[in-house]
């Protein structure tokens, strides 16, 4: 069965030859193992004094210049690497929502400012610093909104190349840089001042909304135009302590936006996936009723019961993960734990389908052994009917 | 219960920020002091919203909610305050360990412990350890929390405990850690003395060390 027919029916509940195993995408460092590493690596070529001088003063022009063509040619690595680790799904990213500001900062177009930073492995990585948007007038004057036409052509343009180089060995989900319409807002504000924004700026917020909804929504069809077969949206609706906010809250705010995409990608007769960090317990009812075909993460950090929830919503939704990226898929494991692990899915997860397996998330630390002793443990056990117990 | 000290517990369960501002005015005029409208009113209210949090009926931007609703209040109530009071807060120190720039956790617990009475020194993100001791020494904090969202980064916690050690106060202070690779495991690996999972529990376990000293 090839991979885009196994992963498809198992959104449709439909019988599979087995278990399909979906990538939560993998970092630098992963890749580099699968691909080999640059002759230079990044942090080399980007945290040295010349580079630093260069990004300081002439960080905007660069990143249209240099930065962004480098970020296009990375997100091809991360697909590439996933089909050679033999995933049947792959997450593909392109992520285009960077300016750099300088040589340690970048903002992200939808209001938050992150780090450029090393990943401790030669790579250079980011991680979110602040907010970007603290009052009305830092809304209306934020300088990085996305021209949203030139984000969903560029985003064409690149899917349609990794649907012709990729799209005949597996099945792509892909994310455009529409990041989560949820967590953008909270990283714009700071989520210590959304409840007042949404309470004092309730204007400016729907207004945020409305353009993160149409990034996602025209991004979403720029995809599907060129085949790609399922869209993924990363929005981490909760903490490890729960949902960031009550979830009938969620559902007024968020939930109109994610209907009409999903209709939309439903229309083109395409799957929606939502990945969402956290203890999202409460909310697997409220992202079902948004219309989701799948959902990722299941996170075992944040006391999430996989086996309880493919229980209650297994009939309705598509579990996507099963591994943890906290101690199986590290260095510290022993693969026979990792097989075990997956033997221990596809015997509770895999019975009656819509189980795909994956690791609960992408991390720097992720060795591309692990991720391959995963693979073909998938490819050993995972086959229908299941015969482990 | 007078009347207007139970408008000020409602006005902060219902997370009311517009309404507070006049709802403790209102307290003042009938001449009730800041310090029994903060022990009474405020106190009282942000325990229902902390035991709603952990009850599921409220959720994190609630609680943060709360702590808006206080910090809209505490420009009023200072204004008549005792400055007695306001030296005698406790301190406690904030920071996200070296290596790690999340602070959103950090920020949260922060703005519950200020609502709530003490005084915060936050010192931010990516902190070394020997910036966390010299500043218990120069203020004289005894309670410490740690913020960690990197697996990579737990080492620092310990070089927190080591440093602490190192300058002779360990037995003065008390380190809490808390953040999303954070357990109780981790505190017993790193020799910290409490592990909270929300900013309730963080804030549970600094009244408790007050308690017992």
């Amino acid at each position: 069965m090839h991979p885009i027919e196994r992963i498809m029916n198992t959104f449709e509940g439909k019988p599979v030859d087995r278990v399909p195993a979906f990538c939560a995408m993998v970092e630098d460092r992963t890749f580099n193992e699968v691909l080999g590493s640059p002759l230079i690596s990044q942090e080399t070529l980007m945290n040295n004094p010349v580079s630093r001088f260069f990004l300081d003063r002439w960080g905007q022009t660069l990143s249209r210049t240099v930065f962004q063509p480098e970020v296009a040619r990375t997100m091809e690595k991360r697909i590439k690497a996933q089909v050679e680790l033999g995933f049947d799904g792959v997450w593909a990213i392109l992520d285009e929502t960077f300016t750099v500001v300088d040589s340690k900062t970048m903002a992200r177009f939808t209001g938050s400012i992150f780090n450029l930073q090393p990943d401790g492995f030669g790579n250079m990585t980011y991680m979110y610093r602040t907010a970007g948007i603290k009052s009305r007038e830092d809304f209306e004057r934020w300088p990085y909104w996305p021209d949203i036409d030139a984000i969903a052509h560029s985003t064409h343009t690149f899917f349609k190349k990794m649907v012709s180089r990729y799209g005949g060995k597996t099945c792509l989900f892909g994310q455009s840089s529409a990041y989560g319409i949820q967590e953008s807002l909270y990283w714009a504000v700071g989520i210590e001042r959304l409840p007042v924004w949404i309470r004092r700026h309730r204007d400016l917020v729907d207004r945020f909304i409305a353009t993160n909804e149409d990034l996602c929504m025209k991004t979403a069809m720029a995809m599907l135009d060129v085949g790609v077969p399922v869209i993924l949206q990363t929005d981490d609706f909760a903490f490890k302590s729960g949902p960031i906010m009550n979830p009938r809250h969620i559902d007024e705010l968020f939930g109109p936006s994610y209907r009409r995409i999903i209709k939309a990608v439903h229309d083109r007769g395409a799957k929606f996936v939502l990945h969402s960090c956290g203890d999202n317990t409460l909310l697997f009812d409220t992202f079902i009723s948004w219309g989701v075909d799948g959902l990722h993460a299941y996170e075992n950090t944040s006391n999430v019961d996989i086996y309880h929830e493919k229980k209650i919503h297994g009939d309705k939704v598509t579990i996507i993960g099963g591994v943890g990226v906290d101690y199986l898929l590290t260095e510290r494991s022993r693969d026979e734990e990792v097989v075990e692990k997956v033997k221990e899915c596809i015997a509770r997860l895999g019975p009656g389908g819509r189980f795909i397996i994956s690791p609960v998330h992408s991390l720097s630390t992720i060795p591309a052994h692990k991720l391959r002793v995963m693979v073909d443990a998938v490819h050993a056990y995972g086959h229908y009917p299941i015969s482990i117990h | 219960m007078k009347e207007s000290i139970q408008q000020v517990i409602r006005t902060i369960d219902e997370l009311d920020i517009d309404a507070i501002c006049s709802v403790v005015q209102h307290c003042l005029d009938e001449g009730i002091s800041p310090e029994e409208i903060i022990e009474s009113g405020i106190s009282t209210g942000l325990s229902i919203v902390g035991d709603k949090f952990e009850s599921g009926q409220y959720f994190l931007a609630d609680l943060v909610m709360a702590g808006e609703v206080v910090r809209e209040a505490m420009p009023v109530l200072q204004e008549k305050m005792n400055p007695d009071m306001t030296a005698a807060r406790e301190r406690v120190i904030l920071a996200t360990v070296q290596g790690d720039i999340h602070e959103i956790g950090k920020n949260i617990v922060g703005l519950i412990l200020s609502a709530n009475g003490f005084e915060v020194i936050d010192l931010g993100v990516d902190v070394s350890a020997s910036k966390i001791i010299d500043t218990a020494r120069t203020t004289g904090a005894r309670l410490i929390g740690l913020s960690a969202l990197l697996s990579t980064m737990v080492g620092s916690i310990r070089d927190v405990v080591e440093a602490s050690a190192k300058a002779g106060i360990r037995n003065q202070l008390k380190i809490v850690i808390g953040g999303a690779c954070t357990s109780d495991d981790l505190r017993l690996e790193m020799g910290a003395d409490a592990y909270g999972e929300t900013a309730i529990d963080a804030l549970r376990i600094f009244k408790g060390f007050i308690a017992a000293t």
